[in-house]
């Protein structure tokens, strides 16, 4: 096929080389960040699963209905039960504790593993044993910190309701432990055969029951039948736990990295997109001759047009095809350095990601190259025998729309966020509208002003001049590159930024609440005896709410929600808590705290709240505190920062409304694992007291952002790699008229430091130049994607507009440099030969 | 063979029409070999554009073995280019990405003839350069690029071969050897030869001249060697 020897020889002349690999490059960088990120996603949703023990779970305040069970048991979707309550515990005649009892079937967990060692406060690996079932019936596994508070051993008996437990293994972690601040107590994990005998559960007993199901090996389709089946079974008792709400601080620090792996994959596209384009339009120009030779022999435009449509489809498959490859090659390399992201194996990626990758070439060769190649068949024969009659080359509109619609295509199908999507392509257009702009008349201000800087400026900004179109063009290639290059370094820094509290050794990992008042200044005094630092006390109130506007929830919404069941935290300030967001309604003020008539407190809710409860601004509700009740008017509400370790409150007061009431107090601080016997202490003093322990989740959380920081560092690296390319794409495109001058004065007598300096200042200052618009196309997209992508406050970067110049000029000049350099190490003669 | 009938090329400027052309009348028979001499900007090079069908008269016919190109669209002129004509510039025109071989094999794989690169080959041989097939144009000297021209331009086989200043680059040695060279092969096969040249040896070797000046055929000159 005549195509495809075309196609090798022009390989072997060069011609291909850029077009290439900027083709293979824009397959890579989408296929490795697409294969990265569904393999993460599938295993984050796996991951999920085990956060939550099953795939899915029904919470429900009452016993499951059996006819689920037996429909699951029919369909082959695996169960098990779980119900959670408190209840005394007793060990001899003198030692009690209200623990947090789990009793679990024996098929539990039905994903991820429990951790248990028979050594208290294990926290060896080597003491801590993973196993992929709960407690045999009659065995209890516990909480540490339950054997100093019933001074008991392992292996001795206790009491729950009117059983009697051997206390087997202490519990290190179950999948589903959470870390909600209503779990009261120490925590203990039971069979749920046991239930009946110790009669824990009597009617009206607060329990917690789940419903946990999973899929079994290749019976999916048999488990989303179930699923939907299960939906239409649930009423006002229940609610649906996807495996998404399991870990929200985790899911949060992951979505931002894997957005901001599209981002940096999606500016890896539109780079590679504008080396393209650049690459075309300069192999276009060197087939004009071709052209013309093949139509002058009696080649029909059709045939040409035939000829080079053919070989752009060879060309896009084999540099789809090893694009794909290298794609592969790379997300392997990012996964072994993200590997330690998760403790289980990710799962293979579907067809999507290669789909992806392989259109990404093709669309990338209509959208870039064929545009570029579009006027060759049109070219007169005659161009053999009169140079000036080349065919036009398609509108640079029209090829410049066509571009910017296969980037658009191509960064929402990628990316699948239109604010992604928005930014990069307004901040590129912005860049490239200044720089054609901006450029023109920078261009025309040096070559006025630089015959009073020396024969070497004045002749290269003249020359820069003089080549104005050319000049443009490369300037846009420059900005567009330095622009896309600043946004994603900027993006990244912000990123990183915000997550190095998370990476701070020293982030509060524990809270402590329930402190009463008569306990502070113990409590006080241990932490301060361990030379620890809490993050300040806060005062809180535990009430119910009675009515909402002026009526008693009824039974079912208390079965709905278990807000209305139980005590709530209320705490009060004058100032919005750092992380919180008002959402509707307006914060008070100090001056109009106590500014309402009605002697209705105001209450701040959280929105989320808001709206499964069926308020809305402007309704009241009726808080009973210790008996005592009061009325509050809901006046805003907010959206809370779950990331953030400080304590959260789902109602807030303004100050003067709840300090008369009892209160206890509460803090967050860090206890290092060293210290970890505190908490023993400290409930063993203080047995009301309720310990939060955050530290696993914090290291986990601090592992993956530490792993996520590194695989961004790689995928910017890789970016900064297509950046270069368009760098040299743009140098290139000039570079034979240059040579061929160069040649010339050089063939003149003109001094090497004359010929090599004017190509550093025509480089440099293009270079410049571009890197000062490409800080203002990258400041503006900067601050649409921190908005609305990122949820980062906005901030201006000053050095983007220093660094751009500088970075610009010396990167754009030195690659000039080095590419013309060819044009003083070699005889004239020889340079002009082979051009 | 060639039938040119008082054709004239107008082209517009910025300063109003101006006549490249004007009047020419010729006829060339085929084996026949035509000089066409004068002048820088006297018109050569367009009045062989228009021979050739590269370009169009703005009035007037041109007939190739009878048939009427001025009358075809461009596709039409292509077909009739196609394996009837050859061409010899200036400046050569080799590809440089291609080696010598592969620039006289291109036409022929384009006309899709089988064993393209063997004629290729012999051609090459024809021209004196069969030890240098491997290599690249700018590997090889102005002269021998010119030669692989002259065997890219008859590998084909054409009809009619369109020379244009075919050694205006070259120095008077070399180009002597170029002309002898092509007189050779157009002597060899039977080809009808119409050259544009200022030299006047190169056109005392053509069967008749057709000189120009400013655009006007001063005079045609019948058999003089």
């Amino acid at each position: 096929m005549l195509a495809v020897k075309m196609l090798l020889r022009s390989w072997r002349g060069g011609q291909l080389g850029l077009i290439f690999s900027s083709l293979v490059l824009a397959v890579a960088v989408v296929t490795s960040v697409a294969l990265l990120a569904e393999r993460v996603e599938r295993a984050l949703i796996k991951e999920s699963s085990s956060f939550l023990a099953a795939d899915l779970v029904v919470s429900s305040s009452v016993p499951i209905d059996p006819i689920w069970l037996e429909r699951a048991r029919q369909m082959g979707v695996r169960t098990a039960q779980k119900a959670s309550f408190s209840s005394m515990t007793f060990a001899g005649d003198e030692e009690m504790h209200l623990a947090s009892i789990k009793a679990v079937e024996s098929s539990y967990p039905l994903r991820g593993a429990v951790k248990r060692s028979t050594v208290p406060f294990a926290t060896d690996e080597l003491d801590i044993e993973v196993v992929e079932s709960g407690p045999q019936p009659g065995e209890l596994w516990v909480d540490s910190r339950l054997l100093p508070l019933l001074n008991i051993e392992l292996g001795d008996t206790i009491d729950v309701g009117d059983g009697s437990f051997n206390v087997s293994h202490i519990l290190i972690e179950e999948p589903d432990s959470g870390s909600s601040f209503s779990a009261f107590g120490a925590r203990i994990l039971m069979n749920w055969s046991d239930l009946p005998a110790s009669g824990v559960i009597q009617p009206g007993s607060r329990v917690s029951y789940r419903f946990l199901i999973a899929s079994s090996e290749g019976q999916e389709d048999n488990f989303d039948a179930y699923v939907d089946w299960l939906k239409q079974q649930l009423d006002v008792h229940d609610r649906l736990i996807t495996p998404d709400e399991a870990q929200a601080s985790i899911a949060s620090t992951m979505d931002k990295g894997r957005r901001f792996l599209l981002l940096a994959g999606s500016i890896g596209v539109v780079l590679a997109g504008i080396a393209l384009a650049l690459a075309s339009h300069h192999f276009a120009n060197g087939q004009l001759l071709q052209v013309a030779l093949f139509k002058s022999w009696g080649i029909s435009a059709n045939r040409v047009r035939k000829l080079y449509f053919q070989q752009i489809i060879l060309l896009g498959i084999a540099g789809s095809v090893v694009g794909l490859l290298i794609g592969w090659g790379f997300h392997q390399l990012l996964i072994s350095v993200v590997r330690d992201w998760l403790p289980i194996t990710l799962p293979a990626a579907g067809s999507r990601p290669w789909i992806t990758g392989f259109a990404t070439g093709i669309l990338c060769l209509l959208g870039f190259t064929l545009p570029a190649l579009w006027h060759l068949p049109a070219q007169s024969p005659l161009a053999v025998l009169r140079r000036d009659t080349q065919a036009k080359s398609l509108n640079s509109l029209v090829r410049g729309s066509l571009g910017v619609l296969a980037v658009a295509v191509l960064l929402f199908w990628y990316s699948g966020n239109l604010y992604l999507s928005m930014a990069i392509l307004l901040g590129f257009a912005i860049t490239a509208g200044a720089s054609i702009g901006v450029g023109l008349v920078l261009l025309r201000l040096g070559k006025s002003y630089g015959h009073w800087m020396g024969s070497i400026w004045r002749l290269a900004l003249s020359n820069l001049w003089r080549r104005k179109k050319p000049s443009l063009v490369q300037m846009v290639g420059f900005s567009g590159a330095i622009a896309l290059l600043m946004i994603m370094l900027v993006v990244r820094t912000s990123l990183v930024d915000e997550w190095r509290w998370q990476l701070a050794d020293d982030a509060p990992n524990h809270f402590l609440i329930n402190v009463a008042a008569y306990e502070l200044d113990g409590v006080k005094t241990l932490v301060n005896e361990r030379e620890l630092e809490t993050a300040g006390w806060y005062s809180m109130v535990r009430g119910r709410i009675t009515h909402l506007n002026n009526q008693p929830p009824t039974e079912i919404a208390k079965n709905g929600h278990e807000s209305l069941r139980r005590e709530l935290n209320l705490s009060w300030t004058t100032d919005l808590p750092e992380g919180n967001k008002i959402i509707q309604g307006q914060w008070w003020g100090s001056e109009n705290a106590d500014n309402n008539s009605n002697n209705l407190a105001p209450v701040s809710l959280e929105e989320e709240l808001l709206h499964e409860l069926g308020l809305t601004l402007g309704d009241t509700i009726r808080f009973s505190v210790g008996g005592l009740t009061f009325d509050a008017v809901i006046t805003s509400t907010r959206s809370l920062n779950w990331d953030s370790m400080t304590p959260n409150f789902y109602f807030l007061f303004p100050e003067g409304y709840l300090e008369d009431y009892p209160r206890t107090h509460m803090t967050s601080l860090y206890i290092p694992a060293a210290e970890k016997l505190l908490v023993n202490d400290l409930l063993r003093s203080y047995p009301t007291v309720q310990v939060i322990e955050l530290d696993k989740i914090i290291d986990r959380i601090r592992t993956i952002v530490s792993q996520v920081t590194r695989g961004l560092e790689m995928m910017t690296l890789m970016i900064l790699g297509c950046g270069i390319l368009v760098m040299f794409a743009a140098v290139s495109l000039s570079m034979t008229e240059r040579l061929q001058e160069s040649a010339v004065l050089r063939t003149l007598g003109s001094s090497r430091r004359l010929i090599l300096g004017v190509q550093w200042v025509e480089f440099t200052t293009l270079g410049m130049m571009a890197g000062l618009l490409a800080g203002l196309g990258a400041e503006f997209a900067v601050a649409m994607l921190q908005r609305f992508m990122f949820s980062l406050p906005f901030s201006w970067h000053p050095w983007l507009w220093i660094a751009g110049p500088l970075g610009g000029g010396l990167l754009v000049g030195l690659l000039g440099v080095v590419y013309s350099r060819r044009a003083v190490t070699q005889p004239p003669l020889r340079v002009l030969n082979s051009l | 063979m060639i039938e040119v009938n008082n054709i004239s090329k107008q082209v517009v400027t910025s300063e109003g029409t101006l006549d490249i052309l004007g009047q020419i009348n010729l006829s060339v028979a085929k084996g026949e070999s035509l000089a066409i001499i004068g002048p820088s900007g006297s018109g050569k090079s367009t009045l062989l554009g228009i021979l050739a069908g590269l370009d169009m008269p703005s009035s007037g016919t041109v007939a190739i073995d009878g048939e009427d190109i001025t009358a075809m669209d461009e596709e039409g002129r292509a077909a009739l280019r196609a394996g009837h004509v050859g061409f010899v510039f200036q400046s050569f025109h080799l590809l440089p990405g291609l080696t010598a071989l592969e620039n006289v094999a291109l036409p022929l794989e384009l006309q899709g003839i089988d064993n393209a690169l063997e004629t290729a080959r012999q051609y090459l041989q024809r021209v004196g350069l069969g030890e240098r097939v491997t290599h690249y144009p700018r590997q090889l000297s102005g002269g021998e690029q010119q030669r692989v021209a002259l065997a890219r331009a008859f590998a084909c086989r054409p009809a009619i071969l369109f020379a244009d200043e075919p050694t205006g680059n070259l120095d008077t040695g070399t180009g002597e050897k170029i002309n002898d060279l092509l007189f050779d092969l157009n002597a060899e096969e039977g080809t009808t030869l119409i050259l544009v040249t200022h030299e006047k040896t190169l056109a005392a070797r053509c069967g008749r001249r057709l000189e120009l000046q400013a655009g006007r055929q001063v005079e045609t000159l019948a058999e003089s060697v």
